[in-house]
């Protein structure tokens, strides 16, 4: 499996996104480099769900942000869709600090809507529709502190989504919730992504995530990260943990994720 | 262990009680017996005439007003010159801590200027402003209103006192903005002019709150000082001073504590709004 599918390139305008040999140093503080990342490669056509998977550290957060155009590149270049604009319709999830604490759920969602003049009464009724679609009606004037972090992610996903993103990063948006949750948040993610169809770049450490979640599974190498493997997973939506398939998939990138360990 | 909470904050409760009531009760008592033995009221008056010229707050004290007209004065100079004050610290604060290269620049100046005794600028305000009033500086000699105690020295001092508070935490509050929320906020679509008003502003508003809370404070200790210098002519610290040097001591107390109330109650103003304003503070997550 070669990491690069540059030979099958599909029509121009149906790619989302192309990353070409991207390379990104960052010097700390010391004065010592780091090589981030180093000649990544990648094509990801509209409506593709990428999951990204790699050791803490590998350069994934990196990548994101070079995606979302929040840094640039010291090598290569990266190339979005025409109809992609930063700012628009590019939608980035993190982790933590996903809504703004001075903001009901409701005012975090509506707050793209906002910021593009929507007059109020219909960000307002488009916004609780949105919450009520990631199962937190009733909750639309609690504020971040008031809601658990699977609720907070929940929200965080309902305020990207408000802006209709045909991209959407996300950066271990779930790294923070517990087991339970986080299976929860993933199924409705992926029938979030089925209604829609945004193309995604979901950033995790999570093996069994990538694989519930991704179409195509990027194995990234530690430092300098550059994308090792490729898994095209074919498995029928909501997936199933306990098929061979599955955990075959899982020991597979496991064992690739222990080698670089060594 | 369980039951004995509740008897916990019911001993809490007692003791507030205590603090509010029986604390002072005792203290009043203690100077009422201690005065009428001193039998020296020019020095220490008994509480009862102390009483007597709280309640009788629009007597005039010959030239120099009553305690309510007094009072009112200066509250309308901490006003006025709090608000300019608000307005300039917070604008100035909200440009200076959200460019860092600006901040660079401006920061030493502020941090020069900053601890020097507002009451220090006094001279200098009056050498600037002679005794210029309000009305005045809209071409009315005597506007036969309380406008006309309104001089632009003492607003000066006033905006001194209150302003180094408010510029220096609202630059604090906005310079600590997390950069995820400007990320997240650039993300969904904020101009840069959105960006400050949607974030940069809601996220430093604790910190300036906190800002305006300890300005009005000092801009209240000012007034009363400057009132007190020679020159002034009214105010609640000046009809102090004029008492004072009448041995009008009980009247001298009961401007006392009127300072004391009106600074008690501006705060405690200020820390309801804080706490109204900005429930998600230090809650974030």
């Amino acid at each position: 499996m070669k990491p690069d599918n540059v030979n099958k390139r599909p029509a121009e305008n149906l790619i989302a996104l192309e990353i070409h040999s991207v390379s990104k140093t960052f010097h700390s503080d010391s004065g010592r480099k780091v090589q981030a990342l180093e000649g990544v490669n990648l094509l990801v056509r509209q409506g593709e769900f990428i999951t990204l998977v790699g050791a803490t550290g590998c350069g994934k957060t990196t990548l994101l942000n070079l995606v979302a155009g929040l840094d640039t590149p010291d090598d290569g270049y990266l190339r979005v869709g025409n109809n992609l604009r930063f700012g628009d319709n590019v939608a980035y999830v993190f982790q933590h600090y996903t809504l703004f604490p001075w903001r009901s759920a409701l005012g975090n969602v509506a707050f793209g809507l906002q910021m593009r003049g929507v007059p109020r009464k219909q960000r307002k009724s488009r916004a609780s529709d949105l919450l009520a679609r990631v199962g937190l009606s009733g909750f639309e004037n609690a504020y971040p502190y008031e809601l658990s972090g699977g609720m907070r992610q929940r929200a965080a996903i309902a305020q990207a989504l408000a802006i209709q993103p045909k991209l959407l990063l996300m950066d271990e948006p779930f790294g923070a919730v517990d087991d339970s949750t986080r299976s929860e948040l993933q199924q409705m993610l992926t029938e979030l992504w089925q209604d829609h169809l945004p193309t995604i770049l979901f950033v995790t450490h999570n093996i069994d995530e990538a694989i519930v979640l991704g179409g195509r599974v990027l194995v990234l190498s530690e430092r300098p990260g550059k994308i090792e493997h490729e898994f095209k997973i074919d498995l029928p939506r909501p997936r199933n943990r306990m098929t061979k398939e599955f955990t075959n998939l899982f020991i597979k990138i496991r064992q690739l994720l222990s080698v670089q360990l060594d | 262990m369980h039951k004995e909470e509740p008897k916990n904050r019911n001993s809490r409760n007692w003791s507030k009680l205590l603090g509010w009531t029986a604390v002072p009760i005792t203290l009043l008592l203690i100077w009422q017996i201690a005065a009428k033995h001193l039998n020296q009221p020019w020095i220490f008056p008994p509480v009862t005439s102390v009483i007597e010229q709280l309640a009788h707050p629009l007597r005039e004290h010959y030239a120099s007003g009553s305690l309510l007209s007094n009072t009112l004065i200066s509250l309308l100079r901490v006003l006025m010159g709090f608000s300019l004050a608000a307005a300039a610290g917070v604008t100035l604060g909200l440009f200076i801590g959200s460019i860092r290269i600006v901040r660079d620049i401006i920061e030493p100046i502020i941090e020069v200027l900053r601890p020097l005794c507002p009451i220090a600028w006094l001279p200098f305000a009056i050498a600037v402003f002679k005794l210029k009033t309000l009305p005045q500086l809209v071409g009315v000699r005597y506007s036969n209103t309380i406008f006309d105690q309104i001089q632009l020295g003492m607003i000066f001092v006033i905006f001194v006192g209150g302003f180094f508070p408010i510029v220096t935490n609202t630059l604090d509050g906005v310079a600590g903005v997390r950069r995820n929320y400007l990320l997240l906020a650039q993300t969904l679509g904020a101009t840069r002019r959105q960006i400050f008003l949607h974030v940069y502003l809601p996220a430093a508003m604790p910190m300036i709150i906190t800002g305006l809370r300890q300005g009005l404070g000092l801009c209240w200790f000012v007034i009363i000082a400057a009132e007190m210098m020679t020159g002034s002519d009214s105010g609640i610290g000046y009809l102090l001073m004029y008492a004072s040097d009448n041995s009008a001591m009980d009247i001298v107390i009961a401007a006392m504590l009127i300072i004391g109330v009106i600074g008690a109650l501006l705060n405690f103003t200020m820390s309801r709004i804080m706490l109204n304003f900005v429930s998600w503070q230090g809650k974030e997550v």
